[in-house]
């Protein structure tokens, strides 16, 4: 029975119901309105759960697929010979993979735990919720789209309640920091778009012939599959060097124009990842933004710049990506090893989690850099993992702020007197960060390592020192606060309270439990890779 | 019936679970803790005797079995226990020693508070520890040598409140990260190099093994990074700094972690991936030179230390260069046999020391002084370990020592006279830490007792290995080689090694008696002479302070440096970039002043500019 | 002769056209306008005599613009006339009405 509904729609927009409910509410009653927040988002949670367990990754998600003509733009088709209809076509296309699904779930998990962790948000719940949700149907929407202007369409829809969530119940600097987000992301997107609009007006060109064999149904369109099609056939037109009468092709993508394509996405998804240099917006939003909303920040928007530079950075353009691969690797080691240095130097503890954000996604660049399986399976977990560790990091942030008033390691210490639940998880949280195996990020860094050693051993081993300097940042800013003497004024602080240990404990237990048992992550991807890494091996055979 | 070895997973289970009641419940427990975690260890122990009672007898096969652990496209990452001679050994030794700790520690650690937090993170390295003796793969070994250093981390700052301790727990975990980032290294270039892309330590054995794989760079390579791994664990030089300052966590971990069982972990992994060592002669010399120098160096400072901890702990890190020296020479036998023995032995001694701590409450034996007459207990059982580690015959030390020393005569005479210099200074600091805690006078008002049986008996109890285990294999009876290699050593029966290295024990004990007893030798012969000299052995060869210099300063420098780029290059340019925006915005509010006359000219000018462009376009 | 004609004519434009960017004086910059704008006429005249199709078109449109002209400074006269019992100046510095 189930299996008949549009599951897909039903993730990307059941936190559109918890609006619609929202909206009908008293805006003081701040619990109802949490109550109402945390439901709506554990939908999602409970249909990506379910859509989990029953997807075959050897079928891979084709049964859930959902299409429908979204807009199309009829042309005109006198401009060709023999032709049926001609027209621009973009589909609200969703469709799920072994690539999609981790993050998904991700997406929900950290969604819920979230909501539950907002009950620091101090002012104006109604709008805060709203924003939320609509935040999370954003998020969630980019996974599942195959289609890159409906890509684009929820990509745009995360940054604008991103700019009001941090702009509005923020710290201090709030206002800067909402603009630096927006000025940075809006960049990025302008990027993307120029990329996207040059994809669609060559890569996305196609003609299918009529069932009269005489005419041509000749569309634009965004779909993934078209573009990666017409990219990869060298039928298609994208790669044919001239047209019918001899002119040059106007649709053609030379080799000089798809690095180009690839350069631009590279910025637009590393503006978001974020690559060096481009990283210092995120500093900003981790250390102005609130606490829950730093988790969705840290722990499921950055995964969506990765995310796109797989899907659409490598998939479509797997020759540049080989090309590119040990810049790829250079810029995850220089991420890797400058986010380290800077962590380690750091007095405020969510800037030390910033710059150690900055060097675990120097990991999962790494992993894409390696261009094997492997690598890109301990990309992909590294992104999950990264996800869980830095929602429970901010999620103790959050916590800890909320007693202390500062999240500064000079002025903190000792803490595990007064609070040892909260400064023990913080420690196993910290643990988790470093790569301590039994925990989630030993399991991404290791597979990206691995795999980034069959392609690319120097750079490889220049990596490593990154998991030296994990140790030492992390120890020194979480032994800061934990350990040591303590200060008197924090000797009687109240550890956490049921609804903050609630998800505090959800999350470390998954990161356990990923940690013990990774297969979960990885045989849903098993497929995933196949018909990328058949290109390269079908390129290099050839 | 199926064999005991098969259920050997079930070794590194008890603990588990012991570990996992006392997080979930240990708030509430206090006794029930020390029960908990005593009985997971002593569950572990039954089973491991069991294991061994199997394998003593009959000749058994290997048991190896796993499961798929990640399985990435063609490749599979297996987790795997195998219980061979060797495993067998290693789990009875950490075993027996962790039973006979916690049982100590229900004594010693009596008035903590967080008496159960301590039993939960001893029964959690207790089970890491067994799991990583019984790995089948490096991986699985990787896995849990990194769960034992973390268990040694929260251990070493279990006090936490204080810095020293915070700072210690950080250094060792940091120090032996170092050494873990080379075996990771190593295990990755090795997933590569294997031509079945495996890590089982049987298809290593196989692989390098063969006489066609002998030395290659890469073999070589990969030897030296394992062994990386092994220095940072086991404490060898220049990645020993950690292990002296861990005795900052209470004294039974020093004896459990940091003396008998994890800090053999890096000999144990040598002697796990013995076949990649032997196929590379470079990397045997560098293990065998790296061991000797450290047996040498830390034994000297041993001389110069005055707190009873630290000078314990650098005989164990000499002790470990010792092994090292074995296993440079081609001798598994001889360095496995010398863990052996070193492991009751200096768990005794460290045991000894806590009871001594336990008493006085104060670390520094120059504070000490007569205690033996009022401790008669741990006096003969500190007696009887400090003997066997001085390397006098009967005892355990001596016939492992005597093994080494006669493997490095036949290998190499100067290793040989590093190891009996090594034994020199080992039997004299032994005696001067001797007779300094138990002979003379007392020194201090307080009124010292003996210590209650709860931590006596576990002395007794390991006084009995301490003397007897080394009876498994003396020079003319090769029994644990075999049984552990399969083929009997043939470098037995060198009478010049016996005498030797019981002639220098003597010697040494000696110089000890009649310095610091006896007093017919002046305390300061040596220090008035040469002042450097201690001072330069008392802070321990200035390692801490260069590394200060040549590592930490630097990093922070850099850090620094690099913050600066972060906020003024990186950031200057997107500054830069918002700040030319809003200048060219600057320009066109000036231009909009309302006036017509600036209108006009503007349009002018711009006239003037097309026309040029449209005039000069002609000549170009 | 043509040259003649228009190199007086630039002359009297380049005048007009310095006064009436340069000078502060609302009634001077209605006069300089007045220049340009004969300075225009003169041109108009002499490419309707000696230009290469000489008709009368340009006389009449010259004579339009002068009664534009006329039209332009009775207006700006009387726009000037206005600021000034406002403003109390004539003084065109004073005037920047179009930036509010």
């Amino acid at each position: 029975m189930v299996a008949d509904w549009p599951i897909l729609s039903l993730i990307v927009f059941s936190p559109l119901i918890g609006i619609a409910v929202l909206l009908c509410m008293p805006g003081h009653r701040s619990n109802w309105l949490r109550t109402t927040a945390v439901a709506a988002s554990l939908v999602p949670l409970a249909l990506a759960l379910w859509l989990y367990a029953e997807y075959d990754p050897a079928a891979g998600g084709a049964a859930y697929e959902e299409r429908m003509t979204w807009i199309s733009v009829p042309l005109n088709k006198e401009a060709f010979g023999s032709v049926a209809s001609f027209r621009m076509e973009f589909q609200y296309h969703l469709g799920i993979d072994g690539l999609s699904l981790p993050l998904v779930l991700l997406t929900a998990v950290v969604a819920v735990m979230a909501a539950l962790a907002s009950v620091h948000i101090k002012k104006r719940w109604k709008a805060f919720y709203l924003w939320f949700l609509l935040l999370e149907t954003g998020m969630l929407g980019v996974f599942l789209a195959r289609d890159i202007i409906l890509f684009f369409v929820f990509f745009e829809l995360t940054l604008i309640p991103m700019f009001f969530l941090i702009g509005i119940w923020g710290l201090f600097n709030r206002e800067k920091a909402a603009n630096k987000f927006l000025l940075y992301n809006g960049l990025g997107s302008a990027i993307m778009l120029v990329a996207f609009v040059i994809l669609i007006a060559t890569a996305g060109f196609s003609a299918e012939q009529q069932a009269d064999n005489r005419t041509f149904d000749v569309v634009y369109s965004g779909s993934y599959e078209a573009l990666h099609h017409n990219l990869n056939d060298p039928q298609s037109y994208a790669n044919q060097p001239g047209g019918g009468s001899g002119a040059d092709n106007p649709y053609r993508l030379t080799d000089g124009m798809r690095t180009a394509l690839f350069v631009l996405l590279l910025i637009a998804f590393g503006i978001k990842l974020p690559i060096f240099p481009f990283h210092t917006w995120m500093l900003r939003v981790h250390a102005e933004a609130p606490p829950s909303i730093v988790m969705i920040h840290s722990g499921v928007l950055l995964k969506i710049g990765a995310y796109g530079l797989i899907r659409l950075g490598v998939f479509l353009f797997p020759e540049q990506a080989q090309q590119w691969a040990v810049a790829l690797a250079a810029l995850g080691v220089v991420n890797m090893l400058y986010g380290a240095v800077l962590a380690f130097v750091q007095t405020e503890f969510r800037l030390v989690l910033a710059y150690s954000s900055v060097s675990h996604m120097g990991i999962v660049l790494l992993g894409i850099a390696s261009l094997n399986e492997i690598g890109l399976q301990g990309a992909v977990f590294q992104l999950v993992s990264h996800g869980l560790i830095s929602a429970l990091l901010f999620l103790i942030v959050g916590s800890l702020y909320e007693r202390t008033g500062t999240t500064r390691l000079p002025e903190l210490g000792g803490l595990a007197r007064p609070l040892p639940f909260m400064s023990g998880l913080l420690l196993a949280a910290g643990l988790a960060s470093l790569g301590l195996p039994g925990l989630s990020g030993f399991i991404g860094e290791f597979l990206a390592l691995l795999g980034l050693f069959e392609t690319q051993k120097a750079l490889a081993a220049l990596a490593v020192l990154g998991v030296i300097m994990a140790a030492v940042y992390v120890l020194r800013s979480v032994l800061g606060i934990t350990y040591g003497p303590l200060n008197e004024q924090h000797a009687a602080l109240p550890d956490a309270r049921l609804i903050e240990a609630v998800p505090m404990i959800a999350l470390m237990a998954l990161i356990v439990l990923l940690g013990v048992y990774p297969s979960l992550v990885t045989d849903t991807l098993q497929q995933s890779f196949g018909p990328l890494l058949d290109t390269f091996i079908v390129r290099e055979g050839g | 019936m199926q064999s005991i070895a098969s259920y050997a997973w079930l070794v590194p289970l008890f603990p588990f679970v012991a570990f996992a009641v006392l997080l979930a419940f240990g708030r509430g427990f206090r006794t029930s803790g020390i029960v908990v975690g005593s009985a997971g260890s002593a569950a572990s122990l039954i089973m491991s005797l069991l294991v061994l009672a199997e394998r003593l007898g009959t000749n058994a096969d290997d048991y190896n079995a796993g499961f798929e652990w990640i399985a990435i496209g063609e490749f599979t990452l297996r987790m795997g226990f195998e219980v061979t001679n060797l495993t067998t050994l290693m789990l009875v030794v950490v075993s027996l020693v962790s039973f006979l700790v916690n049982i100590f520690s229900a004594g010693y650690m009596r008035d903590d508070e967080r008496i159960t937090v301590f039993y939960a993170y001893v029964a959690l390295f207790v089970s890491a520890m067994l799991a990583l003796v019984l790995a089948d793969n490096l991986l699985t070994f990787y896995f849990f040598w990194e769960l034992v250093g973390v268990c040694s981390f929260l251990l070493i700052g279990f006090w936490y409140a204080k810095p020293e301790a915070k700072k210690a727990a950080k250094k060792a975990f940091v120090v032996t990260r170092i050494g873990d980032a080379g075996l990771l290294i190593g295990i990755l270039l090795l997933f590569w190099h294997m031509p079945n892309r495996s890590l089982a330590f049987t298809d290593i054995s196989n692989l390098f093994g063969q006489p066609g794989m002998a030395d290659s760079g890469m073999t070589t390579l990969i030897a030296l990074l394992l062994f990386l791994g092994a220095v940072g664990k086991s404490g060898q030089f220049p990645l020993h700094v950690w292990l002296p300052d861990a005795m900052e966590g209470p004294t039974p971990i020093s004896a459990l972690i940091h003396a008998a069982t994890m800090v053999a972990a890096g000999v144990f992994l040598v002697a796990r991936t013995y076949d990649i060592f032997l196929a590379s002669p470079a990397a045997m010399d560098t293990v065998a030179f790296i061991g000797a120098f450290t047996a040498l160096f830390a034994a000297t400072i041993a001389v110069a230390q005055n707190d009873i901890k630290r000078i314990l702990a650098y005989s164990t890190v000499s002790q470990l260069g010792y092994m090292m020296i074995a296993l440079g020479l081609g001798s598994l036998a001889g360095g496995i046999f010398h863990l052996f023995t070193h492991a009751f032995f200096k768990a005794l001694l460290f045991l000894g020391a806590g009871s001594v701590i336990h008493a006085v409450h104060t670390q520094d034996i120059r504070e000490m002084g007569g205690l033996g007459a009022r401790m008669k207990l741990t006096a003969w059982t500190f007696a009887i370990g400090a003997l066997a580690l001085a390397g006098i015959p009967p005892l355990s030390g001596f016939w492992s020592k005597d093994a080494i020393l006669t493997a490095a005569l036949a290998g190499h005479p100067a290793l040989f006279a590093v190891g009996l210099l090594t034994a020199l200074f080992t039997a004299f600091y032994m005696a001067r830490l001797f007779f300094l805690v138990f002979a003379g006078k007392p020194k201090t008002g307080a009124r010292a007792h003996e210590s209650p049986a709860v931590m006596t008996v576990p002395l007794v109890l390991l006084a009995v290995p301490a003397i007897a285990a080394g009876f498994v294999e003396m020079p003319w009876n090769g029994w644990l080689g075999e049984w552990l290699t399969g083929t009997a050593e043939e470098t037995h029966g060198g009478s010049l090694a016996f005498v030797a290295s019981t002639a220098v024990g003597l010697l040494g004990i000696y110089l000890g008696w009649a310095v610091y007893a006896k007093g017919s030798i002046r305390r300061d012969a040596v220090s008035s002479r040469m002042p450097w000299l201690l001072r330069a052995l008392e802070r321990k060869y200035y390692i801490d302070e260069a590394y200060q210099r040549v590592a930490v300063r630097p990093l922070l420098a850099l850090g620094r440096g690099l913050q600066a780029v972060d906020d003024y290059v990186v950031e200057g340019i997107v500054r830069f970039a918002g700040w030319s925006a809003i200048a060219f915005g600057r320009a066109g509010i000036r231009l909009q002043n309302g006036q017509a006359q600036t209108y006009g000219l503007t349009a002018v000018i711009g006239l003037l500019v097309l026309a040029a462009l449209f005039v000069g376009r002609r000549f170009w | 002769m043509l040259s003649s004609y228009l190199t007086l004519a630039a002359i009297l434009f380049c005048i007009g056209l310095y006064g009436a960017l340069v000078k502060r004086n609302a009634v001077v910059v209605l006069f300089s306008i007045e220049l340009m704008l004969n300075a225009v006429n003169l041109n108009l005249i002499a490419f309707a005599k000696y230009g290469a199709a000489p008709s009368l078109t340009g006389h009449i449109f010259t004579l339009f613009t002068i009664s534009v002209a006329a039209a332009e400074a009775a207006v700006g006269v009387a726009v000037l006339i206005a600021l000034f019992r406002s403003r109390g100046t004539v003084n065109i510095d004073e005037f920047d009405e179009m930036r509010r």
